[in-house]
């Protein structure tokens, strides 16, 4: 799965500067402050964020695998600006379906394009929650519009990232992982 | 409280109906709710119905949240009509660009109905 196409669309979603604020966009250096940036804590608060406010659910962090699924979905949001990278919400399609029905109140036979809206929404959220925990990251890098993979038996794979967060969580029973890859900072 | 005719405008139709079940719990009723996909059609509703108050999100495909309301205003379609923006958008910088395109509230994804119903109530008692 290439990020590419989300990557782009993310940068076009990073506001454009007049003068000043371009002064103050290359003042800033995550580089120099990259342990904040991969510090695992912003994730868990983040996930408990838009869980808890959204679908009024307490996660916790486990460190099992996701089980395997026939049919699993994916969420792919990406980061553009002085970080590029993506965050990426996967389940399967059991999981994603109960956490569309939290979000909606419906019931959910299969993966329908309400699931994949809900499901793109969460990762989306979440997306922001995490870039929003990091100082000098929240105005500098765009997100861009979800894209929603279903299917069986596929992977994600990212060559060399600066750094890569992935983490398990589980509520009543319903497992999910969220990875914050992040193949770019400045 | 009259009938309150809102506009929500979000890619998302999830969210549109997160949204307008937050403005219910808020105790907006009765509400007629009024959706757009994009800002672009956001912008045909508008010429076509008037609206009490208007809900958009920011990142959207072919017109963001932030280029419809700064066409809301210039093209003067909903004069005095307050308008909130909801996004996950959360630093300062998009609050001042949201504010300058004529914003008069801004709440944050995620966000609960009671956060709704103290940006969004007060907004609508005083127009």
């Amino acid at each position: 799965m290439l990020l590419n196409g989300v990557r782009r669309a993310a940068v076009a979603n990073t506001s454009v500067p007049n003068g000043r604020e371009l002064e103050q966009r290359m003042t800033v250096s995550l580089r120099e402050s990259v342990h904040m940036v991969a510090d695992p804590k912003h994730l868990d608060e983040s996930v408990n964020e838009v869980f808890q406010m959204m679908l009024g659910v307490s996660v916790e962090r486990v460190e099992s695998p996701l089980p395997l699924r026939d049919e699993s979905v994916t969420a792919v949001v990406g980061f553009g600006g002085v970080l590029s990278g993506a965050c990426v919400f996967r389940s399967g399609a059991e999981e994603a379906m109960q956490v569309a029905a939290l979000m909606t109140g419906m019931d959910f036979t299969g993966i329908d394009d309400t699931v994949k809206d809900g499901i793109g929404e969460i990762c989306n959220m979440l997306a922001g929650a995490w870039k929003g925990k990091v100082p000098g990251l929240s105005a500098n890098c765009g997100l861009s519009i979800p894209a929603v993979i279903t299917g069986r038996d596929y992977n994600l794979h990212v060559q060399a990232p600066e750094f890569q967060l992935n983490h398990r969580y589980a509520f009543n029973g319903v497992a999910f992982s969220v990875t914050i890859v992040c193949d770019g900072i400045q | 409280m009259g009938e309150v005719r809102t506009l929500i405008v979000d890619d998302s139709s999830v969210m549109r109906k997160i949204v307008e079940r937050a403005l219910r719990q808020a105790g907006l009723d009765p509400l007629v709710v009024l959706e757009a996909g994009s800002g672009i059609e956001g912008l045909d509703v508008l010429k076509a119905s008037q609206v009490d108050l208007i809900l958009s999100d920011i990142n959207m495909p072919s017109m963001d949240g932030l280029e419809f309301l700064r066409q809301v205003r210039s093209q003067n379609l909903a004069p005095g009509v307050p308008v909130v923006m909801i996004t996950t958008e959360s630093s300062e910088e998009h609050v001042k660009q949201a504010i300058q395109a004529g914003a008069q509230g801004y709440i944050r994804k995620p966000f609960t109905a009671e956060q709704v119903k103290e940006r969004v109530l007060p907004l609508v008692s005083a127009a």
